[in-house]
């Protein structure tokens, strides 16, 4: 693949290219899924190829082409300069590129048990137990999943830069669906929703998620939810588990410092950012006890690299500290466009996508003491678990939440369960009602793979860890 | 034969004598995005890619590749064949498509399919030069898609796609408006007259009032309606979904849920749409009725479920295919039926007081089992006062019954729009929903967002 990358470099500098890179990707995935107690799919999936971009008098261009030959690579290259050849005579602006440092090297996660080689029986076996573990008469449906996946990636540029890196990364979860005589519908889901959680990691991971031990909990607590109370309207405080933190972090802090919404790129689909370029050290993103770390240097994150995917090496950067907002996440593009030296955070679905500004792993930083703590300082209110929907607006201001569960705080005890939670905010606003955040022990790191942008579509997987918060004054209960 | 079929002929080989299909997808498709009137992500994607899936004694498992040279079909072949091995029994599988006729359909264009290049960046700059001096973000996109099944059971299908679409929104800092267009020709679109649209609209969003919370009579686009309408269909109008309760229309067909003027079905066959001759299964498409003048008649079925329904049912041809069929079967082709406002306009007098909804940005669905789904406005929302489109109105966060609003629908227009709704996430697939705007007496509003604009 190295040959082939340096292939379409020279195949596109030839051709006009001021600037050239190209990324060879192969691939392999596996994914299990069982549902009540049998084996709903059993795939094992592998794709390569190679991507081309280049810059042509200041303008972008980029192709795919699935062929690791030297014929893919130079066909590559070719569409990719032409494209940005008939884009460029209708520029406005050109294109200009923060310098990086030009590197060579080779960058790998430390797995103990690569999961790929892990023998589908056994991960069929593994699933099999789970969703048996979460069935009693009031759950109807159980599902269990696991996944893998191991990618090799060559990067090089017409910069000079020569890189190698791999990537593994497996995950799991489980759901159970309870639904009532009378048609009510309730769900729990471990360790996250919407396909579980993954890491950057060996099977040890999987392993370790403890997917049979929770199994009984799961399908217990979405029987009880059938039984539960509707979740009041009301502004009140709540506590905010570290799941749905994920989640609250991605939407509401995540994609508004992506520094090419700022800029308006992503405006017409995944919409914009509240932010603007010199909001940077000086706006109020939230109160004291908010401080969020883009780390793609982080142990088992799924945005963890040793370069991004323009060749910009792994760098933690602080995002907010102390509740004012002091970094962005950008590419050479809008580093060059906003006059900082910001941490390279570019990334590419694959070999058939042009990277775009991306999360890599973004936690909410610690605060102190334990959940118990937290809700000790509670008179009245609700500790929210486990997402269950979401939706913000194209600003990343006006958000949604829905949660699978929450509990009544009384006294700074957990009292009833209660059905169909919602809270709604105004991302500024809401952080700023942020009066506390778990500790250490409590922080936990997740792994999602749905995270979308870009047209064509792009999904991304990235981390966050998060702890348990919370948050004072909030609007709970939104429901139609 | 296309290029898919001969490819999914190989590959069915490399099973050499196993009980398998092949599903096949070749792509080749580019993408002129643009933002602030200059293209800045223009994306060329070649792609070919074969899923085996071969059954042993009950077992099933599956395996894609895009390495489609002997090599690389024997080892996907190997790979499907081990994951069958590993599995247990699925009792749930219906077994492999048999041969059957498939509907001859329209849907692929020569024009289209040779677009090049270039001529994906002139029709990025028609756009953007149409749209005067305020900014457009967007893209123009065409595409050719081949689809292939073949099975050894015998059963051969293939289909050659073709699509475009110009997406436009044109945006300052304090305004923006939105518009959109679709086609399977190319030449259908006229890139200059959407950006217009979205221009035109753009300039009437400056100085955006709020709204107090509360349940408004509504005006509904076509690109708002068609955006609910898919996400209700996904979550309610799925078999799966159905047979598991979770779907609004579990224990209710037969039931008047709706309006008499909601007249829903999926019709893969109508050209109007994205035409579709089978599913990612190789099964015949069909058109299925899905609400009948407001009685919920039907839901779209896979051979999945079809078999665990028991009741004799066979596949409407809406399955996924291996490994995506957890999803259940999913109407790609909703169309729903047009009423008899002549405009858009008629529409807003029948509304009298509340609100025109251009676009929706960002759905969740909150309850699917209730048909409640959250969401925000944006590009175009106006206050509509004593029937007439009045001032702009900052975006709303909605939190609304979709079968509350197709229950308290107060017209349809006589026009239907055929509305793109792909992303265009992972293998390129069009499709689209056919609509009307609607307006009815039931959209809920329960906060306010950010004005229109950058």
């Amino acid at each position: 693949m190295d040959a082939l990358a340096e292939h379409a470099i020279d195949a596109a500098v030839a051709a006009g290219a001021g600037y050239a890179d190209a990324r060879a990707v192969r691939r392999r995935a596996q994914h299990v899924a069982t549902k009540n107690g049998d084996v709903d799919s059993v795939s094992d999936s592998e794709t390569e190829g190679i991507g081309v971009r280049v810059l042509v008098d200041g303008a972008w261009g980029f192709a795919g082409d699935p062929r690791l030959t030297g014929e893919g690579a130079r066909d590559a290259a070719l569409r990719a300069v032409s494209f940005a050849r008939a884009s460029a005579s209708r520029a406005r602006r050109r294109v200009d590129l923060a310098s990086v440092a030009v590197a060579s090297g080779e960058f790998a996660p430390a797995v103990a048990r690569d999961p790929i080689e892990v023998p589908l029986e056994e991960k069929i076996a593994l699933c099999l137990r789970a969703d048996q573990g979460m069935r009693r008469p009031e759950v109807k449906i159980t599902e269990a999943t696991v996944r893998a996946m191991r990618e090799e990636r060559v990067f090089r540029s017409s910069e000079g830069a020569r890189l190698r890196q791999r990537f593994v990364e497996c995950g799991g979860g489980i759901d159970a669906l309870a639904v009532s005589d009378d048609g009510r519908v309730q769900n729990r889901s471990y360790p996250s929703a919407h396909g579980g959680s993954s890491g950057q990691a060996g099977w040890e991971h999987v392993e370790g998620l403890g997917l049979e031990g929770e199994a009984e909990r799961v399908g217990e607590e979405a029987a009880a939810l059938l039984e539960a109370d509707p979740c009041p309207a009301g502004v009140t405080t709540i506590v905010v588990d570290a799941e749905q933190m994920l989640l609250q972090v991605h939407e509401s802090v995540g994609h508004p410092t992506e520094l090419d919404r700022v800029y308006g790129t992503e405006a017409a689909y995944a919409g914009t950012s509240f932010l603007r370029p010199e909001d940077l050290g000086s706006l109020r993103y939230g109160s004291e006890h908010m401080n969020v770390t883009a780390d793609p240097t982080t142990p088992l994150g799924l945005g963890t690299f040793g370069w991004d995917d323009e060749g910009s090496p792994a760098r933690r950067q602080p995002v907010v500290e102390e509740g004012i907002l002091t970094g962005y996440l950008a590419s050479r593009e809008t580093s060059r466009l906003i006059g900082r030296e910001l941490a390279g955070s570019m990334r590419a679905d694959g070999w058939s996508r042009m990277p775009l500004v991306r999360m890599s792993n973004l936690h909410l930083e610690p605060g102190a003491g334990t959940l118990e703590d937290l809700l000790a300082d509670v008179d009245r209110g609700l500790y929210l678990c486990t997402n269950k929907s979401w939706s913000i607006d194209d600003k990343r201001l006006n958000f949604q939440f829905g949660t699978q569960v929450a509990w009544e705080i009384r006294k700074g005890k957990l009292g009833r369960m209660l059905r169909d939670p919602t809270y709604t905010g105004v991302t500024p606003e809401f952080w700023g009602r942020l009066d506390g955040v778990a500790g250490a022990e409590e922080w936990r790191l997740h792994g999602l793979t749905n995270c979308g942008k870009g047209q064509p579509g792009q999904h991304a997987h990235v981390s966050h860890g998060t702890a348990p918060a919370r948050f004072r004054d909030v609007q709970v209960g939104v429901r139609q | 034969m296309t290029q898919a079929l001969d490819l999914a002929g190989r590959a069915l080989r490399a099973t050499e004598g196993d009980e398998a299909d092949a599903s096949v997808h070749v792509e080749s498709s580019g993408l002129a995005r643009f933002a602030d009137s200059a293209v800045h992500q223009p994306t060329l994607i070649r792609d070919a890619s074969v899923t085996l899936r071969v059954v042993r004694d009950g077992r099933v498992g599956s395996a894609t590749t895009n390495r489609t040279g002997d090599e690389g079909l024997e080892a996907a072949a190997r790979r499907a064949a081990a994951a069958a091995e590993s599995s247990p029994v699925d009792p749930g599988f219906p077994g492999l498509q048999p041969p059957a006729p498939v509907p001859e359909v329209e849907g692929y264009d020569e024009a289209t399919a040779g677009q090049t290049p270039e001529e994906l960046a002139e029709s990025a700059a028609a756009a953007i030069a149409a749209a005067g001096d305020v900014g457009l973000y967007g893209y123009y996109t065409s595409a050719v898609t081949e689809l292939a099944v073949a099975s050894s059971t015998g059963h051969a299908v293939s289909q050659a796609m073709t699509d475009a679409s110009v997406l436009a929104l044109a945006a300052s800092d304090d305004a923006s408006g939105y518009a959109e267009a679709t086609s399977w020709r190319a030449g259908d679109l006229d890139p200059g007259a959407v950006a217009r649209e979205a221009a035109e609209k753009a300039a009437r969003t400056r100085d955006a009032a709020a709204l107090e919370p509360g349940t408004y009579r509504a005006v509904l686009e076509p690109y708002a309606i068609s955006e609910l309408l898919f996400y209700f269909g996904f979550t309610s109008l799925n078999a799966l979904a159905f047979l598991e309760g979770r779907s609004y229309l579990s224990g209710r067909l037969g039931e008047r849920l709706f309006d008499e003027s909601f007249t829903l079905s999926d019709d893969g066959l109508d050209s109007r749409g994205y035409p579709k001759a089978f599913d990612l299964e190789g099964a015949p498409k069909q058109r299925v009725a899905l609400v009948e003048q407001g009685v919920a008649r039907d839901v779209v079925w896979d051979r999945r479920t079809a078999r665990q329904a028991g009741d004799g049912r066979e596949s409407t041809g809406h399955g996924l295919g291996p490994p995506a069929q957890g999803f259940g079967p999913i109407p790609f082709n909703l169309s729903l039926a047009g009423g008899d406002a002549r405009s858009v306009a008629e529409l807003a007098e029948r509304v009298g007081d509340g609100i025109h909804v251009t676009r929706l940005h960002y759905l969740g669905v909150v309850d699917p089992r209730e048909g409640i789904i959250t969401g925000m406005t944006r590009d175009g929302t106006f206050r509509i006062e004593g029937g007439r489109v009045t001032e702009p109105l900052v975006n709303l966060r909605f939190t609304t019954s979709f079968p509350a609003l197709a229950a308290g629908l107060l017209g349809l227009t006589e026009e239907v729009t055929l509305v793109n709704r792909s992303d265009f996430y992972d293998e390129r697939y069009p499709y689209g929903t056919l609509v009307p705007a609607v307006a009815t007496d039931a959209f809920t509003i329960v906060g306010t967002g950010s004005g229109p604009g950058l």
